[in-house]
């Protein structure tokens, strides 16, 4: 008779640079309240209904890996959340943006609507979070406002740079428009779509061109 | 179906345990290692910085580009002796007299100038070692440190070896410089101190004063010349050379065994994921991008996941601490999880 193991999974956390910032800026700005769990890493393709040994080992080649150090940059880190869903689900929400990606000239208009919907689940009540990473390529506006009211919802991990230039609005549907900039040519960044029930993200990009002007036409000669 | 199933707050009341403190104590010197054996210098220690005190390596600075400072040593007199200059006379730095005013400025009250030690002994000069911050990072853990150095000390042996007298001293005085214990002779290499001779009962008083906060160890200078043979030169405005001569002596001995220690405050949080929670994935190989299809059918109502990672966050979902586990845990319908998480301060 062998001895069961009781013992609890103990491991060491590290602050990342935003819980650093709060814990030294005082104030008691640094409150953990909640936490969540990632599966970052792991590929769920080597998961292996055919192993040899039967249903134990499916998971092996999973549960055998060794796995990387956490990291200080909150960007990086739980990029994968695990979440609750009821046990009967079958598909998981997707969200459909229709555009993969999104291109403007400077001074093209009122800009473009993104309408999303979702796949396998519905987000029609509370709308969806729009949140753009630099808003010296583009500013948001909502262009249908949702019945339900939410606060925006941002589960990705944005770097403190990204938090001071981004801009989220929530709606069931938002106005993507192009800002100007004398320089460089061309600025890029990204739109970070999340269903506000389902939690389903999708993330396309944003490009705006410099309108080059043509040179003066030459004087007519007499 | 809410996102709201990505977070779980903690119970504060049975999943937080705040302020837990613990003493930690680990090997000194770089690597983690508590002894040193081989001990170096480097060519510039012969520059102007090196008439005031030497930089001790545990490798070669002159090969070892990733050498790393361990400790200082230096001397100090009162009158500045063994040193160029003289006060309203010769021309020099008076080396020695600015270590000796630097350290009592440092470790004596305003109304002292020079070191007493045990048995009122009195001494106009000393060597100092001053550990490097990097290494003892809080304090040194007194009673786990041993210095030799090269010399004869009777029934010792060939060299004399250094410990100081916090095992049995239960109320140690505590000057402007923290707690101070008395260097005396004897050794810990057999797991328990063991001491030669107490500090009050050496007729020249004790080897020396050590302050396990600042991380200084201060020898006798007059004692140290008697037993070590270093042959102190305390002429007035020489370079007497005695810094480099301690440190032939400390690399001579080729043993200083010690250790650091430091005082953690804790919080660990306990991380419950029950049954029915966390049991789907945002992970893009866990379901198809077309159509949200598990990509292992066998899922569909018995979903199994790995949890890699725990992130703790604040109200505003800010991530503030992350911990990675040693290796993928399963969570299923049918099983649970508890991951303690600690976060040391």
């Amino acid at each position: 008779m062998g001895f069961l193991n009781n013992t609890t999974i103990t491991v060491d956390a590290i602050l990342t640079k935003r819980g650093r910032e709060l814990l030294a800026r005082g104030n008691n700005e640094f409150q953990v309240t909640k936490f969540a769990l990632a599966d970052d890493e792991v590929d769920y393709r080597l998961w292996d209904t055919s192993h040899p040994n039967g249903t134990n080992f499916y998971g092996a080649v999973i549960e055998n890996m060794p796995l990387l150090e956490p990291v200080p940059d909150e960007t990086q880190a739980l990029k994968y959340k695990l979440i609750s869903l009821p046990k009967e689900t079958s598909r998981l929400p997707i969200l459909d943006i229709a555009v993969p990606s999104l291109t403007f000239q400077q001074g093209g208009g009122n800009g473009d609507l993104l309408s999303p919907g979702t796949l396998n689940s519905t987000d029609a009540d509370l709308g969806y979070t729009f949140l753009i990473h630099d808003t010296a390529v583009a500013r948001l506006q909502i262009g249908q406002a949702a019945p339900g009211q939410t606060a925006p919802l941002v589960p990705v991990n944005l770097s403190s740079e990204e938090i001071t230039n981004s801009q989220s609005v929530v709606g069931l549907t938002a106005r993507v428009v192009p800002q100007t900039f004398t320089t460089p040519n061309k600025k890029k960044t990204q739109i970070t779509v999340v269903g506000n029930q389902t939690g389903a993200t999708q993330t396309i990009t944003v490009t705006v061109n410099k309108t080059v002007l043509g040179s003066p036409a030459s004087p007519v000669s007499s | 179906m809410a996102l709201a199933g990505a977070y779980k707050l903690f119970d504060q009341e049975n999943d937080v345990v705040k302020n837990i403190k613990a003493t930690i104590s680990s090997g000194i010197w770089s690597g983690g290692t508590g002894t040193l054996t081989t001990f170096f210098s480097q060519s510039a220690n012969s520059s102007s910085a090196g008439k005031y005190y030497y930089d001790v390596y545990k490798t070669d600075p002159s090969s070892d580009t990733e050498a790393e400072v361990q400790f200082s040593i230096g001397y100090g007199h009162l009158d500045g002796s063994g040193s160029l200059g003289t006060v309203g006379g010769a021309t020099g730095n008076r080396a020695s007299a600015a270590i000796h005013a630097q350290l009592v400025n440092l470790l004596l009250p305003p109304n002292k100038d020079r070191f007493t030690y045990a048995g009122s002994v009195t001494s106009k000069h000393f060597f100092v070692l001053s550990l490097k911050r990097a290494r003892m990072r809080e304090k040194m853990d007194p009673g786990n440190w041993e210095l030799r150095i090269s010399g004869s000390v009777k029934n010792v042996g060939e060299n004399i070896r250094l410990i100081d007298d916090s095992n049995s001293t239960t109320d140690p005085e505590a000057g402007i410089g923290g707690r101070v214990f008395n260097v005396v002779t004897g050794s810990i290499t057999s797991g328990t101190t063991s001491i030669n001779t107490a500090a009050s009962s050496n007729p020249g008083g004790g080897y020396g004063l050590f302050y396990p906060d600042l991380g200084i160890v201060l020898l006798n200078a007059d004692i140290v010349d008697a037993s070590a043979s270093i042959s102190v030169n305390t002429t007035s405005n020489t370079d007497g050379g005695n810094v480099p001569a301690f440190f032939s002596s400390v690399k001579g001995g080729a043993y200083f065994q010690a250790r650091r220690e430091e005082k953690l405050s804790s919080t660990h949080y306990f991380v419950r994921a029950g049954n029915k929670e966390f049991n789907f994935s945002n992970n893009p190989t866990f379901f198809t991008a077309s159509t949200g299809d598990f990509t292992q059918p066998t899922f569909f109502k018995d979903p199994k996941v790995y949890i890699t990672t725990v992130g703790l966050f604040n109200n505003s979902n800010e991530l503030l601490a992350v911990a990675k586990l040693s290796q993928p845990v399963l969570k299923s319908y049918s099983r649970e999880a508890l991951i303690k998480v600690k976060l040391d301060f």
